[in-house]
């Protein structure tokens, strides 16, 4: 096979069809990001998994008088409370647990709020305001449902607050956005299937002479394909190494420059997974334009 | 009897009816054709002679019998095979067919380029192709630069440049005027001389009445007649 011959067919297969070739690349770029970005935030929403749950319990609020739940008719009984304490001790999803008396809810009160605002003759709140508590380390994070069902009906149980309520916003943002840069990508992965195959037809039928001589004297069809193999390469190269650049500089400027240095207290994606997105799209781009093109050759330059 | 193996071209009772079409273009067609013949196809138009040079070039199956070109049967030759059967096939058109944007000696030199020729070769062959055919000189004129008679012999050129064994002609003197005719049709004897075999379909009377060879003329996909020496006109003319 004759290198140059390629060469010059591919130099000139990209000329002539230059306004295509850049929807295609534009339509590529933008799907690729949008990808790339699903990507990054599905990495970000595992390591939130991952580290929030490390850090959250589950908590059982027992009864207390006046309590706003209409199913406490009193304060909790002790013996409702040991009834409470065994349930969960015994249940296998749990690591530990710890009780919280109201003594000491009210000293974390009292330490978030300072304890003067406290003192004096009538204050805002006193330690009988305040619920006892257990509070339950589970042995998987994820997996909180058994504890919380066996214990939420008991009588003196006021309330139990676990991951989810928790975590529900954040992930379900994160969700949200995931979904949505995929969604908006599918769509433009469909645009940037159909700019291929008009791409390829354009081009097969602005070679349509050549391709007819090539295949009389006896050309073989990878031949014949190979400089419509070679644009549908490029302009994936093009388009994977701008949605690349796109998702270095969001990694970059975005996420290590603003929120990682500000928002300390939990860890953020890195280059890792920044690798991973772009293994992603390396792969999908070249999938996305050799794919149609190689159907397309097929049909259109068929011996 | 004849051996097989000097049979360049065997057709045995080929049928071919397009998809759609209720009349076979061809229908029992059996035709034997050895190394170095020149055998002319004649027939009414619609007989089925394109039909038949479509066959041996493998652009379409027949949908009945055999068809044999260079010892392969083409029914079962598989797709990827068909390319280095058509290097064994040169064809020339009745309308040419050249690459207007690429010089005489580009064209020619183009079939064999894309079979992936050493340049060297290329180098040597086409000029001397070119001389073959009275087109020295030439070579780096456009093809609108030349005359019908010419651009003919471009084509031809570049048919034979790869020295197959079978030149397959659709009408090449369809555009072209008597005397010009002529001309072409001394250059296909000079090519059959070679060793290439030569079939050739046409409408054109004076043309086979003049080369005296091998004559098979269709009727609406028959056989009618086949015929050493013939004429254009025979029992069925
Ligand atoms: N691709 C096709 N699809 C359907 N029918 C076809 C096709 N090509 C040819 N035919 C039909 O097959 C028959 C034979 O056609 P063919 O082209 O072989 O005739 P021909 O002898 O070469 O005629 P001409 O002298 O006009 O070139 C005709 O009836 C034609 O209409
Ligand atoms: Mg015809």
């Amino acid at each position: 096979m004759r290198v140059g011959y390629v060469f010059s067919e591919l130099g000139q297969g990209l000329r002539r069809n230059v306004s295509m070739h850049i929807a295609v690349v534009l339509t590529l770029f933008v799907s690729l990001t949008l990808l790339g970005l699903g990507v990054l935030i599905k990495q970000q929403s595992d390591i939130a998994v991952r580290y929030l749950g490390d850090q959250l319990q589950v908590t059982v609020y027992l009864c207390r008088d006046g309590d706003s739940n209409p199913a406490c008719t009193s304060a909790v009984t002790d013996e409702q409370r040991q009834r409470v304490e065994q349930t969960i001790s015994q249940n296998p999803e749990v690591s530990s647990v710890r009780y919280e008396s109201q003594e000491e809810a009210f000293a974390k009160v009292k330490e978030l709020y300072g304890a003067d605002q406290f003192d004096g003759p009538n204050p805002p709140m006193t330690a009988t305001d305040m619920p006892q508590s257990y509070w339950i380390t589970l042995k998987d994070p994820q997996q909180f449902e058994g504890v919380t069902s066996a214990v939420v009906g008991l009588d003196g149980v006021s309330q139990v607050r676990d991951l989810r309520d928790t975590l529900a916003p954040l992930y379900g943002w994160l969700d949200a956005l995931k979904y949505g840069a995929w969604g908006v990508a599918l769509f433009l992965v469909i645009a940037a299937l159909l700019l291929v195959a008009n791409t390829i037809r354009l081009a097969a039928f602005a070679r349509r002479k050549e391709i007819a001589i090539m295949r009389l004297v006896g050309a073989s069809t990878l031949y014949i394909a190979l400089p419509f193999l070679l644009e549908s390469l490029v302009t994936a190269v093009v388009g994977v190494a701008l949605a690349g650049g796109t998702l270095g500089a969001f990694m970059w400027f975005g996420v290590h420059e603003r929120i990682a240095s500000s928002v300390s207290f939990m860890p953020w994606i890195g280059v890792s997974d920044y690798t991973t997105s772009l293994l992603v799209i390396g792969v999908l781009g070249p999938v996305l334009t050799l794919l149609p093109t190689l159907l397309l050759t097929r049909k259109y330059l068929k011996v | 009897m004849r051996v097989l193996s000097i049979d360049v071209i065997r057709f045995e009772k080929v049928s071919k009816t397009y998809p759609g079409t209720g009349k076979p273009a061809l229908d029992q067609v059996s035709i034997d054709i050895e190394k170095g013949e020149f055998v002319f196809l004649v027939g009414q138009s619609g007989s089925g002679k394109s039909t038949a040079l479509r066959l041996v070039l493998r652009e379409t199956r027949s949908t009945g019998g055999r068809v044999h070109v260079a010892g392969k049967d083409l029914n079962r030759l598989a797709g990827w095979k068909v390319p280095r059967l058509r290097r064994q096939i040169g064809t020339v058109f009745q309308d040419f067919r050249l690459l207007p944007n690429k010089t005489v000696s580009e064209n020619v030199a183009f079939a064999l380029q894309v079979i992936g020729r050493p340049r060297s070769e290329v180098k040597k062959v086409v000029p001397q192709t070119l001389e073959l055919v009275g087109l020295d000189g030439k070579g780096e004129r456009m093809p609108d630069e030349l005359s019908g008679g010419e651009q003919q012999r471009v084509a031809i050129a570049r048919a034979f440049v790869n020295r197959p064994m079978i030149l397959i002609a659709d009408e090449p003197t369809g555009n072209l005027d008597p005397t010009t005719s002529v001309g072409i049709m001394k250059l296909l004897e000079r090519i059959n001389r070679t060793g290439t075999t030569v079939l050739m379909a046409t409408h054109d009377s004076g043309v086979v009445d003049q080369m005296r060879k091998r004559v098979v003329e269709l009727d609406h996909g028959r056989v009618v007649r086949d015929e050493s020496q013939g004429v254009y006109d025979g029992i069925s003319g």
